[in-house]
Parts: structure tokens; sequence; C-alpha cells
């Protein structure tokens, strides 16, 4: 069943009566609960789309420093349920590194806050790490808090349409053995378009500056924008992971498929022309089924399995 | 099996010089840096490899014996107490930089490494671990990791959830995971994420035995400035004002009158005597951006009534003022013969408002409170001075802490932003969470540790209390 419960009041009602909970829409558990400009933090509820919440810290210049695709359709509960990024993963990490506090509504209808409001916290377990990437398959995240970050004053993008691999694989490592600190680190091949290496910069103005001219003498000589990301990752794909120093390898050797791929973390986004020919990925073996922990989590958080499967 | 057969099977597992049973060599393991409850174990294990831990943990498994993994015992709230006896592990011998892979900027570690070394060995290929306790040369990875430490420059780069990518991690049934990034894998990793769950758990679910973590490129630049100011009131102002105007210093630091005075004392650094208090700005990153923000610094410093701002001229007199700021704690010894730390979190703007507590708190109670502490994290540690020779001041310590850290409570802070619960803080963790706060913690411990054998009576009220304990009196099995 769907549930769309008007208040976090009726969720925790109608959750333990739920046999089973296929989809969620919290839509109506969207509010803004406040944004402490001087604390640096903001607190709103997981049905605001991530678009909105953006839109409302920029009134004061700051920012929750993740861009996954679509965030006007994004919720802040789907953000969290996901540990969804964007490009700017690189230099900004994941919503795992803003996260400070939740609260989830349990299957069994109980509130559990953990965290808090501070950046800086070690009072009891954190649970906000295992919410987060968990799917919605142990409770119903129905609140977060996040640290913030000011604005970039500045932010630019540049690219490199690249030979070959081998190319792109040059001027990487040229970027990556620098002292350049870029926030965005990514390789493109798109509708039969050559492989484009992609670098971001933000920052104090001047540092921007001074590292976009170093980076065009690197040959990133294009402007360039992250659009190819927001385009690409809603249509079907699968996610590639390898130690981002295989990166480059791995895309060689998949020759029939287009791909976006943070070279700085080597994730890759990858749609194959011919995905029957094609074998690996990652995911869970289920062969083996999951790890016996993993397990003694969900039956303890989820005893009677209304929520989904992870 | 009575104490002899348990001293004979640890030493089956780890040979005879690696197993301590007499009352003299267990001394050391009686407390960690929390001095005021005290217990001894009723061994203590030195393992050299996994398989030899998880043996030592199956023996304990048998027997039915708590198990406490012990890093280097810089813990300042009793985390590796032995409350209720047990077979405390501890992995100091097991400490080697297994591999530093700089391209990926990854270093793989023994749980016993100290955090210090970590940075020693990466910092030929210009890397550098973030997490910077100020114990660093001295504590250990797998410490780090179960307390989730911090440190002065965490306040830019993270703690230590944020730069441990992955673990190896034995659990109280003996069986061993890897929880989160294997040493040669992806970033992307299925299912829960384990690692970020039991990082912080304050070794109540296992026992980490190799740790994976992330390096960072060492910025090629930094500045590090030094706001010297009247008062505490105007120096917290700055502080709150930095961050409110989206500066993200790589440390923002106050030492008061009391702790500055302690410090030039014992290493004539040069801090001037009279002032109320001193700043530690420091920026790090690209020298165009720091030059721009470092004028801004000066600015909200001045506008705020700085004495004076001055500018460490190089990297040795960088290293200076760190040297000071890291071994502030080691001065108190100059002022008193004991003392008590917080580590209380309010949110920033309440700094200036928690400082005024303190001071009115110092005077409540009559006891000095010199505080030291990572003011752009709102992490404060105010240091009550006591002596406990004299009556009643032990007591008046521990209740100017309790006000303190209710008043963090109050304000919307936390109890701690880096030491940990333990067993020193457990009485506020009802006051900071509701009873289906905690119930979910609990959950989450059954789930690695359904028995609670592994480092029990910690964290959570109702356990054992070691002031029901006669000091010093061994248990047995």
């Amino acid at each position: 069943m769907t549930l769309t419960p008007n208040s976090i009041d009726q969720l925790r009602e109608q959750l333990p009566k739920a046999k089973v909970v296929e989809a969620m829409d919290l839509s109506a558990i969207g509010d803004l609960i406040e944004h402490v400009p001087e604390d640096m933090t903001a607190t709103a509820q997981a049905g605001m789309t991530l678009g909105d919440f953006q839109t409302q810290l920029a009134q004061q210049n700051q920012w929750l420093p993740v861009d996954p695709p679509c965030p006007a359709n994004r919720s802040i509960g789907a953000l969290l349920a996901g540990n969804a990024s964007g490009p700017r993963r690189f230099g900004f990490g994941t919503v795992r590194d803003w996260l400070i506090g939740i609260a989830v509504v349990l299957p069994d209808g109980r509130l559990v806050r953990n965290g808090g409001k501070v950046v800086k916290n070690v009072a009891g377990f954190d649970l906000c790490k295992l919410f987060i990437g968990s799917r919605g398959t142990l409770g119903v995240i129905v609140e977060a808090t996040f640290k913030l970050l000011p604005k970039p004053e500045a932010e630019v993008f540049l690219k490199k349409e690249c030979a070959s691999f081998d190319d792109a694989e040059q001027s990487l490592e040229q970027l990556w053995g620098s002292d350049l600190q870029p926030h965005v680190l990514d390789l493109h091949r798109l509708n039969g378009q050559p492989v484009n290496f992609v670098a971001g910069f933000a920052g104090a103005r001047a540092d921007v500056e001074s590292q976009a001219k170093a980076a065009r003498k690197l040959g990133l000589q294009s402007e360039a924008n992250l659009d190819y990301d927001a385009t690409f990752r809603p249509t079907a794909h699968v996610t590639e992971s390898v130690a981002p120093a295989d990166t480059i390898n791995h895309l060689r050797s998949m020759t029939d498929c287009d791909f976006v791929a943070r070279a700085g973390n080597g994730i890759m986004y990858v749609r194959h022309h011919h995905p029957e020919n094609f074998k690996g990925g990652i995911g869970v073996d289920l062969a083996s089924g999951p790890p016996a922990l993993q397990t003694r989590i969900k039956n303890i958080f989820d005893p009677k399995g209304i929520l989904s499967t992870l | 099996m009575g104490q002899t057969n348990l001293i004979h099977e640890l030493q089956t597992i780890v040979g005879a010089e690696a197993v301590l049973s007499a009352e003299e060599e267990l001394l050391v393991y009686e407390c960690d840096a929390y001095t005021l409850e005290k217990n001894l174990p009723t061994a203590v294990v030195l393992p050299r490899t996994t398989d030899e831990v998880v043996a030592i943990v199956k023996l304990c498994n048998q027997l039915k014996l708590p198990i406490i993994p012990r890093g280097a015992g810089t813990s300042l709230s009793g985390t590796v107490l032995a409350v209720d006896g047990g077979v405390m592990i501890a992995l100091t011998r097991m400490n080697r930089v297994l591999n530093v892979d700089a391209r990926n900027r990854r270093a793989l570690v023994e749980a016993g490494c100290v955090n210090a070394w970590i940075t020693r060995d990466a910092a030929s290929h210009g890397l550098f671990f973030a997490p910077d306790p100020s114990s660093q040369s001295a504590c250990t990875i797998g410490g780090n990791v179960a307390t989730n430490s911090g440190g002065p420059h965490t306040l830019k780069n993270g703690v230590t959830t944020n730069h441990v990518l992955g673990y190896e991690m034995v659990l109280p049934d003996g069986t061993v995971e890897w929880l989160g990034i294997e040493p040669d894998g992806g970033e992307e990793v299925d299912g829960y994420d384990l690692r970020g769950a039991a990082i912080g758990c304050e070794g109540m679910f296992g026992v980490v035995t190799r740790v994976l973590v992330r390096l960072m490129k060492t910025p090629p630049a930094f500045k590090t400035f030094l706001g010297i100011f009247e008062s505490v009131d105007d120096a917290s102002q700055t502080v709150s004002e930095i961050i409110r105007a989206g500066i993200v210093p790589g440390a923002l630091e106050m030492m008061d009158q009391l702790i500055t005075q302690a410090v030039e004392e014992a290493y004539h650094f040069g801090f001037p005597l009279d002032a109320g208090a001193v700043l530690i700005v420091e920026l790090d990153g690209l020298p165009d951006g720091i030059k721009a923000q470092g004028k801004q610094v000066e600015k909200i410093c001045h506008q705020n009534n700085a004495r004076e701002v001055r500018v460490a001229k190089d990297d040795t007199e960088r290293a200076a003022i760190w040297k000071c700021r890291k071994r502030a704690f080691g001065a108190i010894g100059r002022l008193s013969p004991n003392y008590v730390t917080q580590d209380g979190v309010v949110p920033r703007s309440k700094l200036p408002e928690i400082m005024r507590f303190i001071r009115a708190t110092s005077e409540k109670h009559d006891l000095r409170i010199p505080n030291v502490f990572h003011a752009g994290d709102g992490n404060i540690h105010p240091l009550i001075l006591y002596d406990e020779r004299k009556p009643g001041e032990t007591k008046r310590a521990l209740a100017a802490g309790h006000d303190i850290l209710e008043k963090c409570i109050a304000l919307g802070g936390s109890v701690t932003g880096e030491h940990g619960i333990g067993a020193e803080k457990i009485d506020f963790m009802p006051k900071q969470f509701s009873e289906d706060d905690l119930a979910a913690m609990k959950m989450l411990r059954r789930a690695f540790d359904p028995a609670q054998r592994c480092n029990p009576h910690k964290m959570f009220p109702g356990g054992k209390r070691c002031a029901e304990f006669a000091p010093r009196k061994q248990a047995h099995a």
C-alpha cells in the first residue's frame, strides 16, 4: 500500500497498522523547521524538496553542498534514503558528511531522534549513518538537520575534449598531482561524442581565477557546465564503483557504452548499448543473501516486515 | 574456569609475555585519562594479529567474560574502564602502517597505529590524515574510530567518521567483518552504512583490528593568526562573526587568560599574560583566497576590540603555536593538583552565552575554570580545577561540570563533542535523549552484540558503576 500521511503524528498511527508499505508520499510533511544562518545549520521535514530547501538557504547565501540530479523533484527524505550525490561529490562528499541530526518514525510508530543541532556531537551511537542510504527499510526519516556552507564566491567549470583515453588519463593525472583543488573531476562520453574531461573550481574568487588559469594551461580550454549529469543520470544506467585510480582502465574496458564518471571518486554511471553482452556492475550477490549483520539489523528495526527489504 | 586457567588459555593464544595478570601489571589499565573511577580488568592481552583477537574473543564467549577493547587509554570519559573486570584487549602491539596508497589517497593501518604516525608516513606524498586530537602523538586510530575523535582541525575537514573509509572488526561472536570501503575497492558499498553506524560506538560493537583511512592533500598555504582580546566575551563574539561571515577556517581555537598564563609559563611562546583571551585562527588553502579571507578575519577581530592581531611568521612559529595549544592540558598541572574537563557543545551563536555561564559557575562553586577549546565548532573544554585533598572540592568540581553540561543541553547542544559518554556521562544520556531515542540506539547494539558483553556498563543508565566496587579490587573470572 501507499501511505500519504498529513502529519508526523498520522504517520505514527498509520505505519504500525500497515501490512506492507510499498510507497510513501511525505509531501504533506515538508516544512522548513528552521534555518539558523549564524550557526550555519538548518532543519527541514523530509517531504520538502531539495530544490525548495536550497532556495530558502540561498536567501542567506548558504547551501547544503550536495547536488544530485532533479533537486526540484527530489525530497530531502529521498536524498537521505539513497545517499544521492552529484558531480560536486569530489569536493564536498555526500549528504552523509553534512547530516547532523534526524527524526525517524520506526515501523512500530515510535518517533526517534538522533544526533542534534550542533556540528560536533558524539553523544550516543550514530544512527544518522545507519538511516542514510538505508532506502527506507528501517524506518521513515521525517526530519533532518544539516550543517551548511557559505555559497562559494565563484565557481567555474572547464573541459577538454580528449583524443583518447590515454589523452584523458594524462590530463587527469596532471591535475591530480598538481596543487589545484578541484571540486569536480568528471569524465563523460555521451551520444557518440569523444571523451570529455571536466574539472570544476569553487571558492574565493581569486582562487577560482588562478586555478582556472592553471587548468587552461593543462589543456582544459573550454567553458563547461554540469548539464550532462542532470540529463544523463535520470535515464536508465548502471552504477560501477572502483578505487579512484582504476577509473580510466575500467572505462577503457567498456567499449560499447555511454558514461558519466566521477574520476576523483571511481564512480561510473554507465549505459551499455547492449547490456546483454555485459556482465559486472555492483550489486548484492543474491546467491549468498545479504550479510548476517545486515539481516539482524533489518529484523530488529522492522520485525514485522512492514517496510521494504534492502 | 578459574583465574589461573583463564590466564593459561590466554597465554596459549598469544604467548606468556603478551598476557598481563599480576596486580602491579594491571594497575596501568585500571583507568584511562578519566581518573575519577577505577577498576582492574581480570587480565590484559596484547595480541599481534586479527586471528589472535578472534581466538581471545571466542574464549571470552565461552567463559561469558566481558571484552574491553583498548588503544592507548587516552580517553577522557572512562570509555575503556573495566567496570566489571573482564579481558582487556589492548591493540597497542598491532600498530603498523600497512600501506600508504598515495594515488588513491588512502592508508591501511592496524588499529593500534598511533594517529600521528599516519601523517608522518603520508607526508612525503604531500598527504595527511585530517583528524588531529590533541592526544594524537599517543592515541590510536582504533580509539579514534571507537570515539569518533575530533581535534582542532576538524572544523573545516570533519571528524573521524568523515575520514575513515572502512575497517575490519571482530564482532563479539568472533566473526570478522569488513565494514565499509575495501582497501582496493570503490566508494559505493552495498547495504547499510555499518562503517558509519559503528564509528563512535565506544568499543561496544566489537574490536577494530585494521582501518582504511582517507588521506587529504596538504594545503599549499597556511596563515595562522593570534587574536589578542581583553575579554572572553569579545573573543566569543569574534568567533560567531567569523562563522557568520561565511569564513570556514581550518581551525578556530580559544584560550582564556588562565590557560594562556599556564601555557606561557610552561612553553615560553610569548603569549601576553594580561590578555583576557587569545584566539587562534588558522586559514588553509590557496594563497590568494587566504590573503583575502585573512583581511576579513583581521577586520572582524579589530571590530570586536582585539588589542592586537599577530600572524605566525613561518612554519616554525605556526608549529610552536599548535604545540602550545595541543599541550595546553599538560600545563594545567602548574595551576592545580587535579582537574576534570568537560566537552559540551553549543550552537556556535551561543558561545558568548555559555562562556558567561561558565564564569558564573566558577563563582558559584568557588573553583577556577580555565577554558581552552574548539571555538569554531562550539565545542567547549572547561577545565574545572580542584584539589582532592581539600574536603568537598571534588564534589564541587563534579557539580560545576554537571551545571555546565545541563546548560549545554538547555542551549540546544550536546554533552559531548568528541570525548564520548563512556562511564563518565551516563547520567546525561536520559537528559539529552528520550527513552525511545535510547531504545533505538540499543537496538543497533543488539545487532552487533546481543549478549552486551563488549565493553559493558557504558553509555546507558542501568548498568553497574565503579562506585559500587572497592577500588583496585580485582574481579575474578
